[in-house]
């Protein structure tokens, strides 16, 4: 059998001296290509789930592997974030002074990348994002759906293996909601990428090859959409 | 796009915090320029005093507060002119007053015929008679600035003095006063059978430096005067002027680092989100000091070269003012740039250090949390 995309084993997670328990004991495996949807109520632990993945913060105890490699053995946790894996936010969180094509370049500085490289790579991811015509244009200028799709440009700046999402659609009207999820959606069949995607949207969970049911720190329940949904509480 | 462009967008983004930024450390350079020019301009005057009719060196009275206040006495500059290995002697009664609008007129109370063995370059009319009590040289500077030529009258304390000749010299205090006989200043300065410096010039083949030893040796109370640094030996004011500089540089610097300190914690503080980004995409803790530091470093040497130009400008009008430009020539080197580039560069990297190890120290996950 081989290793999963994502390995997360008895994980827990505390907060403010322990007084908040995010996640307790907290299991998930991913396979390579899958998409998996995480959902929850508020507070039950899927964007801390999602932090720790992304190595942006460390878990008290448990297990996280991503591509077959232990986390908390890694010394490299910047090059891990910029080579393995692509983030995308619920608030885009694009920097507000540059413009896309530059937004999309920021994350190829670790890339080892030379300039007309970077240059040349951001103009290739977005036209495959839809927004060639925009790339000089800086977040304030781009509508909600535009951002966060400059965004997904540059999570796969540097050709990660899986790509993490943070409510993509949490701040978007159903339409541009709509177009990101084809995005993610057609970027996971050309591409092969493994996608974990944190959210609330109902939508997302219907395109998901499997959605995961967190609540109070642990998953609760798993669901093959459109087929049968089973328990594993 | 280059991380260049990205250090200088941050920059951008507030402008005129980084404007005020950069007026503030250019202040700040802007004095260290001044006045090192301004200093360097007192310090080649001294050097050029010490070589005044080519001598090879000068000898003075040791421990003297100011070369002004020097007195070596005609037994002891008969003792110099006496040595082994002495070509010639040049004593010399220097004696400031004011004379038109200059506060600091050097008149140089000599010898006619000392002054025959090396003389300056005459320009118009001829050196002092033997003789003569009350014939002066009026250097070219200050023949121009009182203009006043051969066969005039230049008025020295209430002295009058008929000018014979006009000289150029090598020096701008010597081009700035005026040669007039020894007794005549002599009564001038109240100082009777005395003179402040004796320039020698050592025989061909002669080490110069053995025989200035030689003499400090023989006449203990003398001490010579070959290099910059020997000229403090005889004139305190040189290391005031050093230490005082040093003071207000150190000052000035101080007081950058503080302002780019305050600024780049701002600009981190205000970016936390940002950095927090930057971590989230991979960015390692290495890059973002770099960026902190490149930001820093662009404000101070941005305002290094602005301070490097209004530091030139203010000694330039320092030097134009009446009372000071018969013996300042403010002094532009290599080295004062290179002072000026080094100041700007610690300043930068003193202001950007607790910034930048409060960037790198943030969490990702907390850093992006920040409102």
């Amino acid at each position: 059998m081989s290793e999963p995309a994502i390995a997360v084993e008895g994980v827990e997670k505390s907060f403010d001296g322990g007084r908040i328990r995010a996640l307790r004991g907290m299991d998930l495996e991913v396979a390579a290509g899958e998409f998996v949807a995480l959902t929850g109520p508020s507070g039950c632990g899927k964007s801390t789930l999602l932090h720790l993945i992304a190595a942006l913060d460390q878990p008290d105890t448990g297990s996280i592997r991503v591509g077959g490699h232990e986390l908390a053995e890694r010394g490299d946790l910047n090059h891990y974030r910029a080579r393995h894996i692509g983030l995308v936010f619920q608030l885009h969180n694009l920097l507000p002074t540059l413009s896309a094509d530059e937004n999309v370049q920021v994350p190829m500085f670790e890339g080892g990348r030379s300039g007309p490289e970077r240059r040349a790579r951001a103009s290739e991811l977005l036209a495959l994002v839809g927004l060639s015509e925009r790339q000089h244009n800086r977040p304030a200028e781009l509508s909600g759906g535009e951002r966060q799709r400059v965004a997904i440009a540059r999570a796969l700046a540097n050709d990660p293996p899986v790509l993490l999402a943070d409510e993509p659609t949490g701040s978007l009207d159903s339409k541009a909601g709509a177009q990101v999820l084809d995005l993610l959606e057609r970027l996971r069949v050309e591409r092969g990428l493994t996608l974990l995607v944190v959210s609330h949207d109902d939508r997302v969970a219907s395109r998901a090859d499997r959605v995961v049911g967190m609540l109070d720190g642990r998953a609760v329940s798993e669901a093959l959409p459109r087929r049968t949904a089973r328990s594993v509480a | 796009m280059r991380f260049s462009t990205l250090v200088l967008k941050n920059l951008a983004r507030q402008r005129v915090r980084t404007l005020l930024t950069v007026v503030g450390i250019a202040v700040g350079i802007t004095t260290v320029v001044a006045l090192g020019a301004i200093t360097g301009g007192l310090k080649a005057m001294a050097g050029d005093m010490m070589r005044v009719g080519g001598a090879d060196f000068m000898v003075a009275q040791e421990g003297s507060a100011d070369l002004s206040f020097s007195v070596v006495s005609e037994a002891e500059e008969q003792a110099v002119r006496e040595t082994p290995g002495v070509e010639r002697t040049l004593g010399v009664l220097m004696h400031y007053s004011r004379v038109g609008s200059s506060p600091f007129f050097a008149t140089f109370g000599v010898r006619p015929n000392e002054l025959r063995g090396t003389p300056p370059t005459i320009l118009a009319g001829r050196l002092l008679a033997d003789g003569a009590t009350h014939e002066a040289l009026l250097g070219a500077d200050a023949s121009a600035r009182l203009a006043v030529g051969v066969g005039g009258t230049v008025t020295i304390e209430e002295t009058d003095f008929r000018v014979v000749g006009v000289y150029r010299a090598g020096s701008i205090v010597e081009n700035g006063g005026a040669y007039a006989p020894l007794v005549t200043v002599q009564g001038l300065a109240r100082k009777q059978a005395a003179v402040t410096a004796v320039y020698v010039t050592a025989e061909p083949g002669v080490d110069a430096l053995a025989l200035a030893a030689r003499i400090e040796e023989e006449i203990p109370q003398l001490t010579s005067v070959s290099t910059l640094s020997d000229y403090g030996d005889v004139d305190q004011g040189l290391r005031f002027l050093d230490a005082g500089n040093v003071a207000i540089s150190v000052l000035a610097v101080l007081l950058g680092a503080i302002g780019v300190m305050n600024t780049m914690i701002m600009s981190v503080f205000e970016r936390t989100r940002e950095i927090g980004i930057l971590r989230a995409v991979g960015w390692s803790g290495r890059r973002i000091v770099r960026m902190v530091i490149g930001e820093s470093l662009l404000l101070c040497l941005v305002a290094a070269f602005i301070g490097l130009g209004l530091g030139w400008l203010a000694a330039q009008g320092v030097a134009r003012i009446p009372s000071v430009e018969s013996f300042l020539r403010p002094e532009f080197t290599p080295e004062l740039v290179t002072r000026a580039l080094v100041i700007a560069v610690g300043v930068a990297l003193a202001g950007a250090a607790y910034p930048a190890v409060r960037a790198v120290r943030l969490l990702p996950v907390e850093a992006l949390r920040h409102e």
